[in-house]
């Protein structure tokens, strides 16, 4: 009762000091909202900016007798006597220019080359007999060239995602032309090109989808979702990293900070008028932990809550979540009475804490906070697993991505055995301290 | 029961590291008397309080509050007691009444009854009218105040203050005293440790007097004023005064201690009429001048410096 009666009391000095709520609550959920302003915008005006992948087309189609499209069908506008013809000005076309910027080559080997020598990130060779190929009903294989630079990804990756669905687009219209030849009189070729047309603009629509589904890594964005739920999933998949990342952060913040209420009261001399009343030693440091735990744990069910409310962020089934914010709790609660039980004094602490738990922090949160690099990933991966933090975001993650409640499980318990470790030495130290 | 020592102190030792702070402290506190530990800063005052109140672990000895034992009842002697600390143990964040209300539950109140004695506690301490505004707000006497009032919750059996009128103006200053009296009257055992003579001489029916750990006397104020026997104490200044003046006072028949102080010289003598004209004959002899002399009645100061030899003042 003694116990619960410090906590309280620790619970309404935190909440009445605006410091510590500002900590707490407000700079988490403020960074968060700077992200989601910063990216929201951008995606509600069209996606990312993502740099333009420059291509270079050599295209040496040299067209077939029996091709032949409607010009003023075509996107772009271009006369196109070629199937080749009709990729280029399809790529051309201003649907693309937000994605590539196109040059041409007058033979292979010069594509290639400005490839080699990184003028331009990907090649598209399209060979002379591709027309051919193309119309060939029986054995044609029409196959593009693809060259690109091995040491990029992102560029790359939009102009095959690109030329995927152009060629499954196709594949759909040579069947099409296919059927259609079968049954239609041979002088009636010249309907193949609107045929072709037809297809084409179905491709066309569907590549409009390209960048929210290029960079929407965990959410397969499906087609018949509208844009603005596209690029709502697509931010929160950015912003709930980023808001589970300030949230471990900060709730391990917390926990130092409220442990620190300890060294704190034995330096503004309550803790031993504490000392001088009828109240056991345990008593008074079960309250002081109770007052970390609870701080912690009000912080992170707010933030949760609060994030849910304000970004929309799903944190995944609730069994899951629970597991996952027990985890932060329990963790960032025992670090704080563990690293505190290190410290003689506040003045030693307020000058080491900072310092270890943004150390921590960032092993632990690596993959969030440098998001697009390669290295940190992989790094991340296993750095992450050497701090407590590490283990704490991971839950939420494994939470947020819906993965089976048994990793997520595994996760909270490994984080237990975290906490449990902390909390043992935590208190051996703090009870050496006042025997 | 009733003539029961309140407080039973048996040859106390404390040391940390080298610096041995108490040094075989022996003292009864009989019950319903205020009882002052006299002594300068470091006297070891403080420490003998702290063990007496089972925050320090005695190296050696003994001490019974109301018949418990601090080394084998440490709960026993903190139930009967209430402490005030030399220092200010508040929260400044929270309320006065917040304040004695967290630390009425900690001495074990709840309810109604809680509630009750912080009401009572705030009109004694006078903070009724001013009980929800937060302590860190306080003037420094009205903190003393909330500091003395918190050991007062649990109507305790025996109450120490250390130094409680540190650092406050002399209005504060003189309500504590008189609410330490007040206690006194209604049946409490009272521990006081001071460094200022004129308290203990007012408020204590007993008197102990530490110096360097030790408990160089111990009496009433009476009996503690008879240790100096017939002497008298002289306060003079000088004017122009090398050391040499000083120096030859001490070697005047009939002067038995010699200590200056910001300024002012305290000396002991025997008989005042004998020796006066011959500390002006001393000073003329080095070219000083004596700029104002006063005879005083022996008091605890006069004691104090007739045992060790120094002022009390630091
Ligand atoms: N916690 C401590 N650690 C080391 N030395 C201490 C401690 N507390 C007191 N002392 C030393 O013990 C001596 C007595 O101090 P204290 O009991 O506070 O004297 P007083 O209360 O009479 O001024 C002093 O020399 C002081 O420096
Ligand atoms: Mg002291």
């Amino acid at each position: 009762m003694k116990a619960i009666d410090i906590a309280i009391k620790d619970l309404t000095r935190s909440f009445r000091s605006a410091f510590a709520i500002i900590f707490m609550f407000g700079v988490p959920l403020l960074v968060t909202g700077m992200f989601y302003f910063m990216f929201g915008n951008t995606a509600e005006n069209g996606g990312f900016d993502l740099p333009k992948t420059k291509v270079i087309i050599a295209n040496m189609d040299e067209g077939g007798p029996r091709f032949q499209v409607n010009p003023k069908n075509i996107p772009g506008g271009r006369e196109a006597d070629t199937m080749g013809d009709l990729i280029v000005s399809i790529l051309e076309s201003d649907e693309m220019a937000d994605l590539i910027e196109v040059s041409f080559a007058r033979d292979p080997e010069t594509a290639r080359a400005s490839v080699d020598i990184q003028q331009a990130q990907v090649a598209l060779i399209i060979p002379p007999d591709f027309s051919e190929q193309f119309a060939d009903m029986e054995e044609g294989k029409a196959v593009i060239e693809f060259y690109q630079d091995p040491t990029l990804t992102i560029g790359p990756a939009v102009m095959r995602s690109i030329l995927n669905r152009f060629m499954n687009g196709m594949s759909g219209v040579k069947i099409a032309v296919n059927v259609f030849i079968d049954e239609a009189d041979t002088s009636d070729y010249a309907m193949t090109g609107l045929v072709v047309q037809q297809y084409l603009d179905d491709s066309l629509a569907l590549s409009e989808d390209m960048e929210g589904e290029l960079l929407d890594i965990r959410v397969p964005v499906s087609e018949q979702k509208n844009e603005a739920e596209q690029s709502e999933n697509l931010l929160l998949t950015i912003i709930g990293p980023i808001m589970g990342g300030m949230m471990v952060f900060y709730a391990y913040y917390t926990g130092a900070s409220t442990a620190q209420s300890i060294l704190t009261e034995e330096e503004e001399h309550t803790l031993p008028r504490l000392f001088t009343t009828p109240t056991s030693q345990a008593t008074i440091l079960t309250g002081k932990l109770l007052s970390v735990f609870l701080t912690v744990g009000m912080q992170v069910i707010v933030l949760l809550i609060a994030s849910r409310l304000i970004f929309g962020i799903q944190w995944g089934n609730f069994t899951s979540v629970i597991l996952a914010a027990a985890g932060i709790i329990l963790s960032a609660s025992s670090f704080g009475v563990f690293i505190n039980s290190f410290f003689a004094s506040t003045k030693q602490s307020g000058v080491l804490f900072g310092g270890i738990l943004t150390v921590t922090g960032m092993m632990g949160m690596i993959k969030i906070f440098a998001m697009n690099s390669a290295i940190a990933n992989k790094m991340g991966d296993t750095v992450s697993m050497l701090v407590p933090q590490g283990w704490a975001i991971r839950g939420l993650m494994q939470s947020m991505n819906g993965e089976p409640f048994n990793s997520v499980l595994i996760t909270a318990l490994a984080t237990l055995a975290w906490s449990a470790a902390f909390f043992v030495i935590g208190v051996l130290r703090f009870n050496r301290r006042y025997v | 029961m009733s003539n029961m020592a309140a407080i039973e102190v048996l040859n106390l030792y404390k040391s940390f590291g080298e610096n041995q702070a108490v040094q075989g402290v022996s003292f009864d506190v009989s019950q319903g008397e205020i009882f002052s530990l006299l002594g300068p800063n470091g006297a070891g005052k403080t420490t003998t309080i702290s063990m007496l109140s089972c925050l320090l672990r005695p190296n050696e000895g003994d001490a019974r509050v109301m018949g418990h034992s601090i080394r084998t009842d440490a709960m026993g002697v903190k139930s009967v007691l209430g402490v005030v600390p030399q220092e200010i143990a508040l929260y400044e964040d929270l309320t006065a009444r917040e304040n004695l209300s967290f630390w009425g539950k900690m001495y074990g109140l709840r309810g109604l009854e809680l509630k009750k004695r912080v009401g009572e506690v705030l009109e004694v301490i006078g903070l009724l009218d001013r009980a929800n505004e937060r302590v860190g707000k306080y003037s420094g006497g009205m903190k003393r105040r909330v500091n003395i009032g918190v050991s007062l919750l649990h109507k305790p059996k025996v109450i120490y203050m250390d130094e409680p009128t540190v650092g406050i103006d002399p209005q504060s200053r003189r309500s504590i005293l008189d609410s330490v009296v007040a206690l006194k009257d209604q049946g409490m055992t009272v521990l006081y440790t001071t460094h200022y003579m004129e308290e203990a001489q007012e408020l204590s029916n007993h008197i102990a007097i530490m110096d360097h750990g030790k408990m160089i006397a111990c009496g009433t104020h009476d009996e503690l004023v008879k240790l100096v026997g017939g002497q008298t104490r002289i306060d003079l200044t000088l004017h122009m005064d090398d050391g040499k003046t000083i120096d030859a006072w001490r070697d005047i028949e009939g002067v038995t201690h010699v200590a200056a102080e910001n300024g002012t010289i305290a000396v002991l003598v025997n008989d005042s009429n004998i020796v006066l004209p011959k500390l002006f004959e001393a000073a003329t002899n080095h070219s000083a001048r004596i700029t104002s002399v006063a005879i005083r009645e022996p008091n605890l100061e006069a004691v104090f410096l007739h045992l060790t030899g120094r002022a009390l003042r630091d």
